[in-house]
């Protein structure tokens, strides 16, 4: 739950964020490259969610414990609800689809480190 | 072919395309909003019921949208008036936070026309109603260009 990682989260969401606009631009639908920008995305995701679990067990608390955990299950799921939706849409807007996941992913991680730097301890 | 597989096929034509976006983008907002009023509701519903309360109502709003989005012509009608009453909601909750933010002590998806959402509670509804504008006469007539897909 560190800034520096927030940070690189953001750039692997904005990252898939780009490619998705780009492959509707295209007229394509999405492709080995987006999954391989969405397993990134996802990989550090799972990596930050298993820094919370372990600094949740360590006895560090948010102050809004169940707004936090329901953020950090949430953004860790919307990639995964992104590509399924992706891969299943057969027109352009595929990545756009995909595009939508990543900002929201964007957004909901620095609203995530905002719910853990109010720390009730 | 690797071209293919690796940037993605080329797409197939269809008019449904920016209406799956709108659904994937309110489907989002349902669940978002949602969860919000749920642990606003379960954990502090003494502080600010009415504010809380709100936040229900716009995630029920969201869910309905969505549905109705999602159901294509058939959820037409249900859509129209979902996201009619939501647009509604996001100007009055907006003008009445700003007005009086007394009133609103806590945040809800549509306070200061959903700033917290960066605005995207206010644009959402405008481009429902446009989407739906458009809906029937792209369904009464077919695209008759022949379907473009890029040279292989």
């Amino acid at each position: 739950m560190t800034p520096a990682l927030v940070v690189t989260i953001t750039v692997a969401a904005a990252a898939v964020a780009v490619l998705g606009v780009l492959s509707t631009l295209a007229r394509r639908r999405i492709g080995l490259v987006h999954l391989v920008a969405v397993g990134v995305l996802e990989a550090l995701l799972l990596l930050q969610t298993v820094i919370a679990v372990v600094a949740l067990a360590g006895g560090e608390r948010p102050e809004d414990v169940p707004t936090f955990l329901s953020y950090l299950i949430g953004v860790a799921l919307v990639p995964v609800a992104g590509t399924l939706w992706a891969r299943a849409e057969r027109t352009r807007w595929a990545g756009t689809v995909l595009a939508v996941a990543g900002a929201v992913v964007g957004v909901m991680v620095w609203r995530l480190l905002q719910l853990w730097e109010v720390t009730g301890a | 072919m690797r071209d293919d597989r690796g940037l993605g096929a080329p797409a197939e034509q269809g008019a449904s395309g920016p209406g799956r976006v709108l659904v994937a983008v309110y489907g989002t907002f349902a669940l978002a909003a949602g969860a919000r009023a749920a642990v606003q509701l379960a954990t502090r519903f003494d502080e600010a019921p009415v504010a809380y309360l709100l936040s229900a109502f716009a995630a029920a709003v969201y869910v309905v949208a969505t549905v109705g989005l999602a159901r294509g012509a058939r959820g037409r009608r249900l859509a129209l008036i979902a996201i009619t009453v939501e647009l509604v909601g996001v100007l009055a909750v907006g003008t009445l936070s700003l007005a009086d933010p007394a009133a609103f002590p806590d945040e809800t998806v549509w306070s200061a026309y959903g700033r917290g959402y960066y605005f995207v509670p206010l644009v959402l509804p405008v481009l429902g109603l446009l989407l739906l504008r458009r809906g029937p006469a792209a369904q009464k007539s077919p695209p008759k260009s022949p379907p473009k897909s890029p040279p292989p």
